[in-house]
């Protein structure tokens, strides 16, 4: 009946009626991939004279004058006005606007609601927004784009990111967002060790949202508030980022081909620099021996630390080489001076390729798509390598008018080589490299030690006559060839579903979703390596392994059973009813285990358990299952497209519950009020405000209800049981969050301008989590519910668009987050404080993140300066006084807030964006200044103090530091510290100064991304059939970091994702910036 | 279509089923029984553990004791307790591998209803006299400590007891287990690595800790330390066979925990060496067990300088005998035994025997015991500057060097007693760039993880003590 309509239309408009009327036709097509879009409206500016496009993209209309401008619009796309200019025929590429309210929106289960429905908070963005500048995990390409979400991206190959919506909110659980693609829940778990998870040895894995394919991403939408996730129950508390794919198009083709190249460099700003005057040794001196050219002095190999003799280049030494039968300097005295190369030099280029084929299509029942990525990654750190093969397949076929089948398939291989150490880890080149080095040892030569023969030739000879193995530290090129993790990933995941429209108001959907990862890990220490702290056992602390093998298999399945009915209603001429009724059923299963050999490796480089010299310990092993069973029931109430009430309410049942107390129930209710309705203004394009309330329930995790024991490794034929370190607690009831939100929406100026203002409240009560005791009861952890962490804040996004005109544009857009953390109270009220950080494997340094009442959730505490008059005191030896408690609140690891600013300006077939990425606060520890400095590598624990005398001469000569402070007299600090070696110096770990002195500030300010892009013009593309377009951009991330205020690493740089080690940085690796190029070809 | 919902709805809630999945909750891969004494044979390891490891980050005694020195990290050898979590390691390492262990095998034989009765009651003393010993090691480290509100993971705050109180306590059970020890059931057989069932050794290795307890107590209350020796002394080690040793073995993670830090074969680290305090002592006295005890350099006995860096390759290490995997450690030994007796009847206890006699005994044993001969130990007693009559000093300086010798390796014994006679006299480190006002530790800082996680009660205890120092005395450490 309409397309009867539409075609009388067409016919009727088409009639010429005047003579200075001229017809003009064309085709309007969608700017990202060519395909034709009906239903665009046409019309002439300034009349009602208008058209729509039809299934081709088509369209004919008759305009008054050849002067006219034709107004193409339609709904989620840029409105474009195009002058007729004479011209008979006018193709049009009509591109997406992201900031439209009227765009539809995929809300949780993947139900599609109009944006202007919507009471919550839901940030969107494009597809393409993310693949701009082509970065392989799409998770950091969120960073700066949506307020609210806190993304720290750590500078590992393939490394994990923490993912957090509006604060933590779980004391010890889990606080990342879940992450949902077409409606399937996709596993981000993170299966780094225990150990590497709290700063020890290790390797990041990553974790798995980064192996979903970008270039198959057509929109993500961030749901931040309990209201918006209700739906999707327990495990959505922490926000969801709904991920909605590329979909084929009916009665159209397409192909796309995406090619491009990046290449990465270390951001030098980033990384160590070190001090030029000093050599080996933790006080001045050298060995005596005979090396070869007669006795003389010979570096203190053994010595990780450069606090030794003043560089002189007439001095003549026996440097580390001197032992080393195939090297060139063998036995030879060599000038005592500095090295050529540093460490920075040890990072290569990191280049990454990543080419993409998608098809998409369909006829006029089916639709399908079918893309394939490859990527290879190779990092900075020598033998490091990520490949990635995804391949995504989806289709849907309209078997009657009203039964619609579909499904998808998805399948991703990731396999790692090399994937960086991390940590306070000897498998992590940057322990040695930020703190234990000599700054005489030049990184190249050791490149040419290892390389000539494979061998660990490391400068740290256990003695001044050499020896094996090397007493700390590896030569790091051994580290890397021989030290190496290699792992890999099958991930598939995907969906059936089956759409029956009931009546027109309708539907009833059946869906089955599946999600499976299979890990494998191997983990190596060669023989002949300075022992590395190795372990699978997470319940004790790793013990020091001479040479070793591990491997770890995992099988993890979930899979998601959902039945829906979903109404669509118009009540009555004011009245609308939107609404659903459904059910899900979870079930989720995960397999593991991890063995490993047991007192070094017999035979070298054979990776095999059974290469072990004692006997194996057992292997640890897991099987874990969650099933969960949830009804739930949504309506959503329109009055005039003015009014909306939302209502939520959802019961689950959990396995991981008591059994006779697993249920519990949730609701939230929302309401929405399009005050532009009724405020109409000519300024006035759009507005609306909302406000809602919701409460999400949330489970503990499994297993956490019955006692059982650890089973340590017999003792010969006896058999040892042990208790755990965790008590479990089979009275734990469901946690809940309640969370209260108010925002406002607008736009302005035809759209040209436009905010969203959210203020948000939310507290978590009754957590179920392991909390950390004293042992003196017995056990260090308890799983209890425990108390509640409050969370509240504004997000503010905002755009606008100050020039638009035919051939340029400007358009801004800007975020900007706040949030304030607080930990209210705990389980008990004698209780004020829980340690995050891992008591069995704790943190270097003496330092613990900390859940205090009170205060934001994960403060540091360590010793603090003992201020005098608001100033540092210090001793008299110079040196500051440390509180005498470890308890002192240090640092708070939360940022005060988090803005992008992003820019993109179009200019004719030129495109060029920029993203500035701030965060603002958040406290930092850094081991590697702890250490480093105490071991002499930085430039200001070497030079000339304020009398122009090296720091480094002795007190009695005019050397040593006054620090600034105050004595304990309280007058201004006048005392020489002695600073002449590495025992005494005033500086780092030595003497334990107050730990609060390595605390830094986190803030920085980043240009995240810059692209060009430049498409083709059409006229050039004419002669070039069957392809449509080609677009070719130059792109950048990470180039320039505009302001810092750690001087020698990069603030965002984080050991893992997870809660314990936030606001501590260790053996931190440098930021890489990447730049490079794409072209996208759409055929 | 009412009717079609219903139906829908009515699906939906039949096919909800997780009531049947009650088996999710049951961990298949670990068990929640087990028997009694696997956590008794768990313990005792645990305890040889903490005690026996030179690991830095938990202890440090040799050091204290300046039996050793470190090559590089001065941290440990001038005291810093914070640098590293070694107040925390030991700590949870008593209670929560030890003691806990001890707990539930308790509990575990108290529930047992196939378990005759006499036998629950002996292996239940097993278990105390192991607990009075982890306790004892608890108190004389730290002072007060969570006694009587400890163990209760339902009270995530334990208050502190006074330690003079929780040690009059422990001895009391000491005694009731000694009782039960001789009531005529059997004890534990090969759970029993220490003394594989047999109860009169028991009862012997409970008396020498009485006697070990008691004596602790000589300078603070002499009267009560005179009765519980007097009772203790009749039925104590009498030979090195009887001494309580735990039997480690080659393979990892049950080898001696000294060859997992020390041995080459497992670490390639070079962190310590012996210290000049002890070697200049054992050179003076020609000790025939230095070659058991060190190696040598260039064929000499050489030590490093306590609280400064030491080139490793300088100076005399551990030796090989101490770091074998297999070197087994030790709980309580005979030649203590007799010192304490030596000391006894210094201190006008009425134990038999002259002071001379057992301080004769106990050199001896110490030396044949570490592989030297009777002869050996004649020669040596016979030198002036042995000979107890001629040695120098009170009687607290002749037990007290010879015993520091005695328990070499055994760090925090030797620590124990040092503190108790202050014989040797050990100097904390000075000059150079040793920070001022060192004093080496009378006792144990509490954890930092009191400070987060039971910082009230930590705070009250730090104050009832005269501070959580290092300097701050034990009540039974007085003269």
């Amino acid at each position: 009946m309409k397309k009867i309509l539409l075609l009388l239309l067409v016919t009727i408009l088409s009639v010429p009626v005047l003579a200075q009327e001229t017809n003009v036709s064309g085709r309007v097509t969608d700017d990202a991939d060519g395909a034709p879009l009906p239903g665009v409206n046409v019309v002439v500016k300034g009349t009602t004279n208008g058209t729509v496009t039809d299934s081709d993209g088509r369209y004919s209309l008759t305009v008054p004058s050849s002067s006219s401008t034709l107004v193409f619009s339609f709904i989620g796309l840029v409105t474009q006005e195009v002058e007729v200019g004479g011209r008979q025929s006018i193709d049009v590429p009509m591109k997406s606007d992201i900031t439209q309210l009227n765009e539809v929106v995929v809300t949780a289960l993947g139900i599609e609601r109009k944006r202007n429905e919507l009471p919550y908070a839901a940030q969107q963005v494009s597809g393409d927004a993310i693949t701009t500048t082509r970065n392989s995990n799409f998770v950091n390409a969120l960073s700066g784009k949506v307020a609210g979400i806190d993304i720290k991206t750590n500078n590992n190959l393939g490394g994990s990111t923490n993912v957090v919506i509006r604060g933590y909110k779980s004391i010890t659980g889990n606080n990342q967002a879940l992450f949902v693609i077409d409606g399937v829940p996709v596993s981000n778990a993170n299966n780094n060790s225990v150990q590497q998870r709290n700063g020890g040895t290790g390797v990041d894995y990553g974790n798995a949202a980064a192996d979903i394919n970008p270039d198959n991403i057509a929109s993500i939408n961030v749901l931040k508030g309990a209201a918006a996730t209700a739906l999707y129950g327990s495990r959505a508390a922490n926000g969801v980022v709904m991920i909605t794919t590329k979909k084929g198009k009916k009665d159209a083709f397409s192909v796309a081909v995406n090619s491009g190249v990046t290449f990465g460099v270390i951001d030098r700003t980033t990384y160590a620099k070190y001090q030029r005057e000093y050599g080996a040794g933790y006080g001045s001196g050298f060995y005596n021996a005979d090396l070869g050219q007669g006795v003389g002095p010979v570096v203190q190999f053994d010595a990780d630390a450069s606090f030794g003799s003043q560089f002189d280049p007439n001095l003549m030494v026996y440097h580390w080489d001197a032992l080393d039968p195939f090297s060139p300097n063998y036995q030879q005295m060599r000038p005592w001076v500095g090295a050529k190369n540093d460490p920075s030099e040890f990072f290569e280029t990191a280049v990454t390729s990543n080419q993409n084929v998608t098809l998409m299509g369909g006829s006029d029942k089916t639709v399908f798509k079918l893309a394939y990525t490859r990527v290879d990654d190779k990092g900075v750190l020598p033998n490091s390598k990520l490949e990635k093969d995804l391949v995504n397949f989806s289709a849907s076929y309209d078997v009657t008018d009203r039964l619609t089948v579909g499904a998808s398939a998805n399948y991703s291989r990731i396999t790692g080589i090399g994937r960086y150490g991390t940590g306070y880890n000897g498998n992590n080149p940057n322990q040695q490299f930020r703190q234990w080095w000599q700054v005489n040892v030049d990184i190249k030569e050791q490149k040419d030690a290892y390389f000539r023969n494979r061998q660990n030739i490391s400068w740290n000879w256990p003695s001044a006559t050499g020896g094996t193995p090397p007493i700390y530290s590896d030569n790091p090129y051994w580290t890397r060839y021989e030290n190496y993790a290699n792992d890999s990933r099958d991930h598939y995941f995907g969906y059936m579903t089956m759409t029956y429209k009931i009546t027109d108001w309708m539907e009833a959907i059946g869906r089955v979703a599946f999600d499976a990862t299979t890990d494998f890990q191997e983990e190596r220490v060669a023989v002949g390596s300075a022992g590395v702290r190795f372990g699978v056992d997470p319940t004790i602390a790793p013990p020091n392994v001479p040479s070793f093998y591990s491997r770890f298999d995992q099988s993890y399945s979930e899979t998601n059973y959902d039945l829906l009915l979903n109404f669509n209603k118009k009540l009555s001429e004011s009245f609308s009813l939107t609404g659903l009724l459904g059910t899900n059923l979870r079930r989720t299963r995960l397999s593991s285990m991890k063995a490993a050999t047991n007192g070094g490796l017999v035979i070298p480089k054979l990776y095999s358990l059974s290469n072990s010299i004692s006997p194996m310990q057992a292997p640890l092993e897991q099987y874990v299952r969650v099933g969960v069973d949830g009804i739930f029931a949504n309506a959503n109430l329109g009055y005039k497209e003015m009014l909306f009430l939302d209502l939520s309410a959802r019961q689950d049942k959990s396995t991981t519950l008591p059994e006779d107390d697993n249920s519990y129930f949730y609701f939230s209710t929302s309401a929405g009020f399009v005050f532009s309705k009724v405020l109409t203004a000519p300024w006035l394009t759009f507005g609306k405000a909302r406000v809602n309330y919701a409460e999400v329930g949330n489970d503990p995790v499994p297993l956490s209800l019955y006692d059982v024991y650890d089973k340590p490794t017999a003792f010969g034929s006896i058999a040892m049981f042990s208790l755990p370190n965790t008590k479990n607690n089979p009275q734990l009831v469901a946690e809940r969050t309640k969370s209260i939100e108010a925002g406002i929406e607008a736009e302005f100026l035809e759209g040209r301008v436009g905010f969203d203002f959210t203020w948000y409240q939310s507290n978590s009560f009754d957590q179920a989590i392991p909390v950390n005791l004293t042992s003196a009861t017995g056990y260090v952890s308890r799983f209890v519910n425990s108390g509640e962490v409050e969370n509240k804040g504004i997000e503010i996004s905002a755009f606008a668009t100050p020039v638009e005109s035919q051939n340029f544009s400007w358009t801004l857009g800007l975020t900007f987050a706040r949030n304030r953390n607080k930990v209210v109270s705990l389980y008990s009220d004698a209780v004020t404080n829980v340690q995050l950080s891992d008591v069995i494997n704790p943190l270097q340094g003496s330092v613990t993140t900390n859940a205090a009442v009170g205060y934001p959730y994960g403060v540091l505490k360590g010793t603090n300066f003992v201020f005098t008059n608001g100033q540092p005191t210090v001793n008299s030896q110079g040196r500051y006084i440390a509180t005498a408690s470890s308890a002192e609140i240090i640092g708070d690891p939360n940022p005060d807030w988090l803005g992008g600013i992003t820019n993109t300006l179009n200019y004719k077939n030129i495109k060029f964006n920029f993203l500035i990425d701030i965060r603002h606060g958040g406290d930092i520890f850094s081991l590697d200044q702890w250490y480093g400095e105490g071991t002499g590598l930085y430039p200001h624990t070497a030079g000339l103090n304020e009398l122009g005398v090296p720091k480094r001469s002795p007190v009695a000569e005019g050397g040593g530091i006054i620090l600034p402070g105050v004595k304990e007299d309280g007058s201004q600090n006048d005392i020489r510290a002695a600073n002449e070696d590495g025992t005494g110096t005033v500086f780092g770990y030595p003497n334990s100064p107050p730990r609060a002195w390595y605390v830094y500030d986190g803030s920085y300010v980043k240009l995240r991304e810059v692209a060009l892009t430049y498409s083709l013009p059409s006229s050039l593309i004419e002669n070039l059939r069957p392809l449509k377009g080609i677009d070719i951009s130059l792109v950048g991330r990470n180039l320039w970091i505009i302001d810092k205020n750690m001087e020698y690493s990069d603030p965002e740089e984080t050991l893992s994702s997870g809660n314990s080690t936030n606001g501590y940085q260790s053996g931190a690796y440098p930021a890489v910036k990447t730049y490079g190029f794409n072209v996208k070809f759409n055929f | 279509m009412r009717h079609l919902i219903i139906t829908f709805v009515s699906a939906m809630l039949v096919t909800s089923c997780v009531d049947s999945l009650d088996d999710y909750n049951i961990d298949q891969k670990r068990p929640s029984l087990a028997p009694a004494e696997t956590f008794f044979t768990a313990s005792m390891k645990q305890l040889a553990d903490v005690l026996t490891t030179p690991n830095v980050n938990t202890n440090n005694f040799r050091l204290y004791v300046q039996q050793w020195a470190t090559t590089t990290y001065l941290q440990e050898p001038r005291y810093d307790l914070t640098s590293r979590i070694i107040p925390q390691n030991i700590w949870q390492a008593l209670y929560k591998d030890v003691i806990a262990d001890l707990r539930e095998a308790k509990r575990l034989l108290e529930e047992d209803e196939l378990l005759p009765a006499e036998d629950k009651t002996t292996r239940l003393a097993q278990v105390e006299v192991v607990e009075v010993y982890a306790w004892f090691v608890l108190v004389t480290t730290f002072g007060d400590v969570p006694y009587s509100q400890a163990m209760d993971f339902q009270n995530p705050v334990p208050a502190y007891d006074d330690d003079a109180t929780i040690y009059a306590d422990i001895l009391e059970r000491l005694d009731v287990a000694l009782g039960s020890l001789s009531a005529g059931g059997n004890g534990f057989d090969n759970a029993d690595v220490l003394y594989d069932g047999d109860l009169d050794q028991w009862v012997k290795f409970g008396n020498s800790l009485k006697l070990k307890l008691g004596m602790l107590l000589a300078d603070v209350d002499t009267g009560k330390a005179k009765g519980i020796v007097e009772a203790a002394a009749t039925n104590v080690f009498t030979d090195n066979a009887d001494n309580a040793r735990f039997p480690y073995l080659s393979a990892p993670p049950n080898n001696n925990p000294l060859s997992a830090n020390l041995n080459p074969a497992f670490s390639s680290r070079q962190d310590y060496v012996v210290a000049s305090v002890i070697i200049d002592k054992l050179n003076a006295l020609n000790d025939p067990r230095r070659p058991f005890y060190f190696t040598t350099v260039n064929g000499e006995y050489k030590g490093g300088n306590y609280g400064f860096a030491n080139a490793y390759g300088d100076f005399s290490h551990t030796s090989n005998k101490t770091i074998a995997p297999d070197f087994e450690a030790l709980l309580l030994d005979y030649s203590e035994v007799e010192f304490l007796l030596a000391e006894a009847v210094e201190r006008g206890f009425a134990v038999g025997g002259t002071a001379e006699e057992h301080y004769n005994k106990a050199i001896e044993a110490s030396i044949v015991y570490w592989g030297g001969s009777s002869g050996d130990a004649a020669t040596y007693l016979g030198q002036p500057s042995v000979k107890y009559t001629s040695a120098p000093g009170n009687f607290k300086e002749k037990i007290g060097v010879q015993k520091w010798i005695a328990l070499y390796n055994r760090g925090i014994d030797a620590w124990t007693e040092w503190r108790k006679f202050d014989y040797p006299v050990l100097l904390p480190p000075s000059g150079g760039s040793v920070p001022v006002g060192l004093s080496i530790p009378v006792r144990i800082i509490y954890p930092i993880n009191e400070q987060t996680l039971n910082g009230v009660n930590r705070e009250a205890a730090a104050a009832a003590m005269g501070g959580d120092v290092a300097s701050t005395k034990l009540f039974w450490d007085v003269n």
